[in-house]
């Protein structure tokens, strides 16, 4: 049985968006994140950054295989994580699955291109311990990228709630597979 | 007096619009505990911002069973954005 709505006086919209703020508020504050995530994700990360560093430097069939086993790798750790957040808060926040598979953001983006930037040059260069260095910066930086998302997200949900929809983060991730996989083959 | 959507103006509908802004998608039973109502009630508030066109539900899984999962439509949202700028400009009439 539904209740008449108040009569919209002043007192009344202050109560009704009071009470609306705080249900918002609630659900938010109860989210919570898997447990590991920036690790897990910054792993992920600096394994498809050192795998693409050496795919790219070696200009092989079998280094490409490699940069395209480490993109699966970050693909499925960063789908599994999302799919985790969703089970664990029976919610689906877009901004986060934008965060987790592009990256999007200042930090994360300088960070991912930096870490790859450097990798592959020391990858042209041989020099190993560089490559694992770069790839580890960018993954740090990555995690960082998230972590301070969110944190915005948490202080303001309504503005940092939106990003690629899973259908769109799904069809670039395949479109991505498939231009390393046309690589592989061509190559 | 602003003008102010009688579709969200009722509190469990303003909660319910409301929480759903915060995310992308929301599962039924994560909203009704939310809101702490029964599941018929939630039912029939989903089903008449559906109609209006406010809200989109769909079938899907939930640690394993099967569920509904909801959420805002663009018309929704904008029509959230619009009755609380209504309420905060009611609330300016006082302050």
């Amino acid at each position: 049985m539904e209740s008449k709505p108040p009569l919209g006086g002043p007192d009344d919209a202050r109560s009704l968006l009071h009470v609306a703020d705080e249900s918002s508020r609630r659900l938010t504050a109860g989210l919570r994140l898997p447990a590991g995530l920036y690790p897990v994700l910054g792993a992920a990360v600096a394994v498809q950054i050192g795998t693409a560093a050496y795919g790219i430097a070696q200009q092989t069939v079998r280094g490409l295989a490699v940069a395209l086993a480490g993109l699966v790798v970050f693909l499925l750790v960063a789908a599994g994580l999302l799919h985790q957040f969703r089970r664990i808060n029976g919610v689906r926040v877009d901004g986060l699955a934008s965060r987790l598979l592009l990256g999007s953001g200042s930090i994360a983006s300088l960070g991912y291109v930096g870490g790859l930037a450097a990798g592959t040059w020391a990858a042209f260069a041989s020099l190993w311990w560089v490559v694992v260095a770069a790839a580890v910066v960018g993954g740090v930086a990555y995690a960082v990228g998230a972590r301070d998302w969110w944190q915005a997200y948490r202080h303001d949900p309504v503005t940092h709630e939106r990003g690629a929809s899973p259908r769109m983060l799904a069809v670039l991730a395949v479109v991505v597979c498939l231009g390393l996989a046309a690589l592989l083959v061509v190559g | 007096m602003p003008e102010l959507d009688p579709l969200i103006h009722h509190p469990a509908r303003l909660q319910l619009v409301t929480s759903l802004a915060a995310v992308s998608e929301a599962e039924f039973s994560t909203l009704r505990d939310l809101l702490g109502v029964s599941d018929s009630v939630m039912s029939k508030h989903v089903s008449a911002l559906a109609d209006a066109g406010y809200l989109t539900s769909r079938k899907g899984l939930h640690e394993g069973r099967r569920t509904t999962w909801i959420a805002l439509t663009p018309t929704g949202r904008k029509a959230v954005r619009a009755h609380v700028a209504a309420l905060r400009r009611l609330i300016a009439t006082v302050d």
